[in-house]
């Protein structure tokens, strides 16, 4: 899995392309982790590239939600590909994690 | 006899970077079988994945000097697919086998849950030494 960040205006959009798994879910808490250091605490997941995720790596994004609200600021998600839409979904936590189409549109109307 | 159209397996250390080796047999099982349904080939994916991390992640060596290895066998018979998970020299599991109820903080416990709502039947059976939990689905085609 490679993960790459971008600061835009009102957030910092982080793009996890691969499977998010019990071998990629701690790499991207670090990631996340940095960028929420480095002072952006709006943070957008894009998921668009990620073929697939277990509930390690929601485990993940889960951690990453409560970090960025710890530090002012919220965690959404975009682009959600079916399989992680599935997970999301199973796990009745689509409740907690807000999937938006774009990262553009996640922070657009606050 | 049991009609066994394509099958992939692996074998190794239980270690995290085992799970990608799963991950790569599952992909060319379902190179191998097209004809299974999208959605099938997804949620039993998941399912094995999520079953091959518990062991990584939970399971105990019986001996101090022999590390626990995993095993997946993957089958995909008429309207079946089948897998069997297993932790070779490892302990009987400890803790309960059911799943739990995490609250929506909480950052792990939803994997068996979430097994359970991937595949038909999910069946546990320890045999010399080795703990190896068998998921089916029934295929939608």
């Amino acid at each position: 899995m490679e993960f790459s960040y971008e600061v835009k205006d009102s957030y910092a959009e982080v793009k996890a392309d691969g499977r998010l798994n019990m071998v990629s879910a701690p790499k991207l808490r670090e990631f996340v982790t940095d960028v929420i250091a480095g002072g952006s605490s709006r943070i957008v997941v894009n998921l668009e590239n990620t073929a697939f995720m277990d509930s390690s790596g929601l485990g993940a994004l889960i951690g990453c939600l409560k970090a960025a609200r710890q530090a002012g600021g919220d965690l959404r998600i975009a682009g959600v590909q079916p399989q992680v839409k599935m997970v999301l979904e199973l796990t009745s936590m689509d409740r907690v994690l807000t999937a938006y189409a774009s990262a553009e549109e996640a922070f657009s109307n606050d | 006899m049991t009609d066994v159209l394509a099958q992939r397996s692996f074998r190794g250390l239980s270690a995290a970077e085992a799970i990608e080796s799963v991950h790569n047999e599952l992909d060319g099982l379902w190179e191998d079988a097209p004809f299974v349904q999208a959605m099938d080939q997804m949620t039993f994916t998941t399912a094995v994945i999520e079953s091959a991390s518990n062991i990584v992640q939970h399971a105990v060596p019986a001996k101090a000097q022999k590390p626990v290895e995993l095993g997946v066998e993957i089958s995909v018979q008429p309207s079946l697919l089948q897998a069997r998970v297993s932790a070779f020299y490892a302990k009987p599991p400890f803790g309960p086998l059911k799943p739990g109820t995490p609250d929506d903080d909480s950052e792990s416990g939803r994997g068996l849950a979430l097994i359970e709502a991937l595949v038909t039947t999910v069946t546990f059976e320890r045999q010399n030494g080795t703990n190896t939990w068998i998921l089916t689905r029934t295929s939608q085609s």
